[in-house]
């Protein structure tokens, strides 16, 4: 188990966006809502993936709810790659938590292209423009967590069970790195976003711990190959437990081209 | 009995094959194959005072159904939806079975035994120490006959003390005095007939449409059918029964007192009366004013004879000539036109006029003065005691009429309109009772705000209550709470389920309600019903009588109720009815009733009823070519009273903007004990809530069910506001209903009274409003 | 992290675990995603939406399930649907039985709204069309049967607009009025008051999807 200050971080924020979830639940109201939409002292914020469904299946145009979206892509462009996932998503918390056991048992090495996620993006856009069905909010284990929070909806928790099985017994954290539309979105979001993971390798002594900790290593290992002086790739989950564990600090949060 | 019991069912089983037949078209196909195997009994309904008659499906000891009765004279087989449910108040939950006793904070079960020898001994005790007016019993209005009868005869009779009172002190009282001190009668001449047969109708504060549901919808038919007939509701806020009416008059709380006042001077002025009506039956008569409201205690106030002034019909015009139309709007709010307009209908030799009121008259600082000016209204006009043309005062419980009023459990009556400071009918009761006429006290009992009083002032020692929930339903309840809470007086309760008032007994005795006893009520129209015993009470309930009398054992008092066990019911009827016969008021022998839907008394010596009181057309008393004979008032002629206006007990001001009215609703009766635990009466209106005129709402900022904060000088309490609901307020009021237990909104109403008939006005307070 | 160990060479006893779970996963997971997909979101008949909720078709598009309407409703009345709603799953729903809208004239449910599923250009609450309500079991209705009901009639907080009273003789008893509560269509928001007040089991009058006032040509 690691303790190192970034991983503590991590967890304090995953588990305070669900204790603001779970905030309403006992009369507090500085939040309301979930991650689709949702209004924290004041601020509206919204999905953008949720935003983009709603105005090509619904039709509907709501300049502020335009506004909380673009608020959320600001933020995540600003913090790159997925962070949303890595920091955010509750469903990240429980896949998390799932490959620890998933590790312990020794099962279901699998894994698929990171590159379907964006896929899946594609697939739910054109469902929402063919059919008006918006086919990640009904399907969203994210939406499904949130809601069981705040309301006590249970049943579709099956959703994720089965999902966390799958994932156990299958293929590691397919949903989270290649199948869910929103990470893609993000993905494809965070290219250029100016805060990224910095590369010395001068000091690098080639130890493989990095690697070994991060949970898109098909990302971190071509540039750590290529020697590139910050990783750029947009499926980086900026969870930084490579920032922990480099025993060298060879690793570090890099700014923009600095 | 046995003979009678058959009778009966033989006469149900012919009503229930009519009922089948009258009702099938409206019911499923399938309840009526499921109906075989019940037993059908007819039964007055346990709640209001209209008197509709059910039948009541028994099957393995347990009701199975009820339904309206075809066969009832009232309701032809309706009902409203309390009465649909009926059953269900038998069975809610945590009915009270067995009885017991406080041990510090905590209700101890105990056996009945050990439970009326405890009461036994704490009345004895009180009696030793301090003489039988140190005792007190609080009954009920849903008593039935014999109960009443019960305690009429245990306390004034056996324990020879007048503290009896019913909880009708609250609801009626005033309309008994009127009756009295007008007709020398309690009780109306007319009938419900007469909505069927008038074709005028002026309701003075009654919202006929919740507080009297069957009984409306029979008014309203005959409006269905003779497009001539008017309905005029004069009141202080907009109700359901407004919306029916032909005309809403908007008046001031308190403003009848004035109007009516008004109306007379302009049918005086313009020569409107009836002259020769005037000349035969009535007496112009000035009572004793400046009347107090009893917010004091110990305040005495009585109009003896020596206070009462004889005027000449002219007399009686020139002080009538003060109250100008033009001041009659200026206090009650009606236009002087209206009242002109009023008068002129109230005298149109065309119309057949009716006037209806029940707790916007009788619930006031002046009461007894208001039934006294409508019946003015009638006699100057001529227009009573002929059919469709009466005033009628509507009452609010079952038996109010048969129990309270007919046996005379008030603190002053004995049965039959008799009174006990009067010599001679101390000694005719006495006589029935087989009693030495000493044992009845001369002195009139505490009145019901005394009585509790009393209690606060650690006078009365011990009070038993039966059938009703004074703790939730007095106003100015919370110092009467206290009092009961700090164990001031030994308080015992009989009721059906833990209420407000078992909250705060020391004993708390499980009774037997409605079918699981036999009975008789009755109702407004002087109706009497009776019902058979069909199913068992529930684990150790017992009727009150049962309670009563085995109480009267333990006080010595057994040999006042040498009836037997079978024949019960019959002995104890027969016994009263003696009470009853040759002065008017002539019941039937207890057989009679087992067969019919009821009879209105007096009934004539060949077993008929009497609609119409004190006319030739009807009434056995008066002889053909008597025309109208008021044969119990002295000499025949009837009182019209001079009451002037004096103002309310209590009137909004800066501090207290806001007049305060409380009442009831459709779905609920009374305090709720019963229909609260219907589950489909609670789905429907789960609580009380504040009704408010839309632009007090808007300049307080209050939203339809806001929170809302209510403050009276004697307490305060949160309810949601309903704004354009079921009824609106005029401006300057606010209304609430007194059902909600969880809302004691008694807590808010001042404790003053009507100074001749001690009933409360529950109608007006000032308070003031706040969001909450 | 400490150091895990290897994968590669998965045991014969570790792999037949993974196998015999990875069917059922996978089953489990299908047959999951098939429940919710294969029902669409009216297979319970017509499903009450907060106020201001646009078309069904589009306001499950334009709902992103975020509850925040729900959350502004101070009576709790609007409920967050489950699986058992097909698509609709997580879309807000008002089961008038439960708890039915009572129309807080400040909408806080539409403001609550981020995406404009429910429309916030409505600001008159008596604007307001959820559905409306329908006896649709006159047999039953214990005010059409003559009784002194008319619980639906009271409670309707538009009384005498969406509902009146029809009065008219009653035939049977020859001498009182059957009382008959009338739903006019133009004025019903559909808030499920008199749906939740009735006092039958089976409620007799229900919230139904509105059915627009056809237009035609004759004048009367």
């Amino acid at each position: 188990m690691n303790f190192n200050k970034w991983w503590i971080l991590r967890r304090t924020v995953q588990l305070l966006i669900l204790a603001l979830i779970a905030s309403p639940l006992l009369g507090m109201t500085f939040f309301s809502g979930n991650l689709a939409a949702a209004d924290l002292l004041g601020l509206p914020l919204a999905d953008p993936l949720a935003f983009l469904q709603a105005l090509i299946g619904g039709r509907v145009f709501v300049l502020s709810y335009l506004g909380s979206a673009l608020l959320v892509v600001a933020f995540y462009f600003f913090l790159g790659g997925r962070s949303f996932c890595g920091w955010v998503c509750p469903v990240g918390l429980i896949t998390e938590l799932g490959d620890k056991l998933r590790r312990r048992l020794g099962s279901g090495e699998a894994t698929i292209p990171l590159a379907t996620s964006r896929w899946s993006l594609a697939l739910v856009l054109l469902t929402v423009a063919a059919t008006g069905l918006p086919l990640f909010e009904v399907l969203s284990p994210i939406g499904i967590i949130g809601r069981a929070i705040a309301f006590a909806s249970l049943m579709p928790l099956l959703l994720l069970a089965a999902i966390l099985l799958v994932e156990i017994a299958v293929s590691r954290r397919i949903w989270c790195r290649s199948l869910c539309p929103l990470g893609g979105f993000y993905s494809a979001l965070a290219r250029f976003s100016p805060v990224r993971i910095g590369f010395i390798k001068a000091r690098c002594t080639d130890c493989g711990d990095c690697l070994h900790v991060c949970p898109v290593e098909e990302v971190l290992a071509p540039s750590l190959e290529r020697g590139a002086r910050q990783v750029t790739a947009g499926d980086c989950n900026r969870c930084l437990a490579c920032v922990d564990i480099c025993p060298t600090r060879a690793l570090q949060i890099d700014l923009l081209y600095k | 009995m046995e003979l009678t019991r058959r009778d009966f069912i033989k006469a149900s089983a012919a009503a229930a094959a009519f009922a089948a037949v009258g009702v099938s078209v409206a019911r499923p196909k399938g309840a009526e194959a499921a109906e075989t195997g019940i037993t059908w009994g007819k039964a007055p309904c346990r709640y209001c005072g209209v008197g509709c008659c059910v039948l009541v499906g028994v099957k393995g000891g347990k009701i199975v159904a009820t339904k309206g009765d075809p066969a009832g004279p009232v309701n032809k087989g309706l009902n409203c939806i309390k009465g649909y449910f009926l059953s269900k108040a038998l069975y809610g939950k945590g009915r009270l079975t067995t009885p017991l006793i406080r041990k510090g904070n905590k209700m101890v079960e105990a056996s009945w035994d050990e439970a009326l020898t405890l009461i036994a001994s704490k009345y004895k005790e009180a009696i030793a120490a301090h003489g039988p007016d140190s005792v007190a019993m609080y009954g009920s209005g849903q008593w039935t006959i014999h109960e009443g009868y019960t305690a009429s005869k245990l306390m004034k009779g056996g324990i020879g003390t007048n503290n009896l009172e019913p909880n009708a002190r609250l609801c009626m009282a005033s309309a008994v005095v009127g009756f009295m001190n007008t007709f020398g009668s309690d009780e109306p001449m007319g009938c419900y007939d007469d909505l069927d047969l008038g074709d005028t109708y002026i309701l003075w504060g009654a919202n006929m449409a919740e507080a009297h549901p069957v009984l409306f919808s029979r008014l309203i038919d005959n409006k269905l059918k003779h497009p001539g007939v008017k309905l005029i509701d004069i009141a202080t806020r907009k109700t359901r029964t407004t919306k029916m009416a032909d005309e809403y008059i908007a008046m001031k709380p308190h403003g009848d007192l004035a109007a009516v006042n008004a109306i007379i001077h302009v049918i005086l002025r313009d020569k409107l009366y009836d002259e020769s009506f005037i000349k035969q039956h009535v007496n112009f008569k000035r009572g004793k004013e400046n009347a107090p409201y009893g917010l004091k205690d110990k305040e005495v106030f009585n109009e003896t004879p020596a206070d009462i002034k004889n005027l000449t019909f002219d007399e009686y015009k020139e002080l009538m000539k003060q109250f100008t139309p033009q001041w009659g709007e200026k206090i009650s709010g009606i236009p002087a036109k209206k009242i002109e307009e009023l008068a002129r209908i109230y005298s149109d030799k065309s119309r057949k006029v009716n006037s209806l009121w029940t707790m916007g008259v009788n619930q006031h600082a002046r009461g007894v003065w208001v039934n006294n000016l409508i019946y003015n209204l009638h006699l100057l006009t001529g227009k009573i005691c002929k059919p469709g043309e009466n005033p009628l005062s509507l009452t609010g419980q079952p038996s109010a009429c048969g129990t309270a009023r007919e046996v005379g459990t008030f603190a002053h009556r004995l049965p039959a309109d008799m009174v006990v400071m009067n010599e001679a009918h101390r000694k005719k009761t006495a006589e029935i009772w087989g009693i030495d006429p000493a044992k009845i006290s001369a002195k009139v009992g505490l009145h019901t705000m005394e009585m509790f009083r009393a209690i606060d002032r650690g006078e009365l020692k011990c009070i038993w209550i039966q059938c009703t929930n004074p703790f939730q339903s007095l106003p100015n309840v919370s110092r009467l709470r206290k009092a009961a809470e700090a164990r001031k007086a030994f308080i015992v309760v009989s009721d059906i389920y833990p209420t407000k008032s078992t909250e705060v007994a020391d004993v708390i005795l499980p009774s037997a309600s409605w079918v699981e006893k036999e009975g008789v009520f009755g109702n407004t129209e002087r109706r009497t019903q009776q019902w058979f015993k069909m199913i068992e009470p529930p684990g150790q309930a017992k009727a009150d009588t049962w309670q009563l009398i085995e109480f009267a054992k333990r006080m010595g008092l057994g040999h006042l109720f040498p009836y037997s066990e079978k024949g019960f019911y019959k002995e104890m009827w027969e016994e009263y009815r003696k009470f009853t016969i040759g002065v008017g008021k002539d019941l039937a022998p207890y057989e009679a009733y087992a067969k019919v839907r009821g009879l209105r008394w007096p009934v004539k010596p060949d077993g008929k009823e009497t609609r119409w009181r004190y006319t030739e057309t009807d009434d056995p008393y008066v002889k053909k070519g008597e025309g109208v004979k008021f044969y119990k008032a002295p000499g025949n002629k009837v009182n019209a009273w001079f009451r002037p206006y004096e103002p309310p007990a209590e009137s909004p001001d800066k501090e207290y903007p806001f007049w305060f009215c409380t009442g009831r609703l459709l779905e609920h009766w009374h305090t709720g004990t019963m229909t609260g635990r219907v589950p489909e009466l609670k789905r429907a209106v789960p609580g009380a809530t504040i009704e408010m005129h839309p632009e007090d709402a808007k300049r307080i900022g209050i939203k339809n069910r806001d929170m809302v904060r209510i403050t009276s000088r004697r307490g305060t309490i949160v309810l949601p506001a309903e704004i354009n609901g079921r009824s609106t307020p005029e401006k300057g009021s606010v209304f609430t209903t007194f059902f909600d237990e969880t809302k004691l909104i008694n807590e808010l109403c001042i404790d003053a009274f009507d100074p001749l008939s001690k009933e409360p006005d529950f109608k007006k307070c000032a308070v003031k409003i706040k969001k909450a | 992290m400490p150091t895990e160990p290897t994968h590669t060479d998965i045991s014969r006893r570790q792999f037949l675990k993974g196998s015999a779970i990875t069917p059922l996963a996978l089953m489990l997971a299908g047959s999951g995603i098939a429940a919710v997909y294969l029902r669409p979101a009216t297979a319970g008949g017509f499903t009450l939406r907060p106020p201001g909720a646009i078309t069904e078709k589009r306001f499950l598009a334009a709902c992103v399930r975020c509850g925040k309407c729900a959350q502004a409703c101070p009576y709790k009345s609007i409920k967050m649907a489950g699986g058992e709603a097909g698509v609709g799953i997580g879309t807000p729903i008002i089961i008038p039985r439960e708890m039915p809208c009572y129309l807080c004239s400040d909408l806080p449910c539409i403001k609550a709204c981020p995406s404009g599923a429910l429309d916030k250009k409505l600001e008159d609450i008596e604007k307001v069309r959820m559905g409306t309500a329908v006896i649709i079991d006159r047999e039953s209705c214990l005010s059409i049967r003559g009784l002194r009901c008319e619980v639906c009639y009271r409670q309707c907080p538009l009384i005498d607009k969406a509902i009146t009273i029809e009065p008219r003789h009653n035939t049977r008893t020859g001498e009182h009025t059957i009382m008959e509560p009338v739903v006019h269509k133009e004025k019903c928001v559909g808030c499920g008051i008199c749906e939740q007040s009735c006092v039958l089991p089976k409620p007799v009058i229900v919230v139904q999807r509105t059915v627009e006032i056809q237009k035609d040509n004759y004048e009367f």
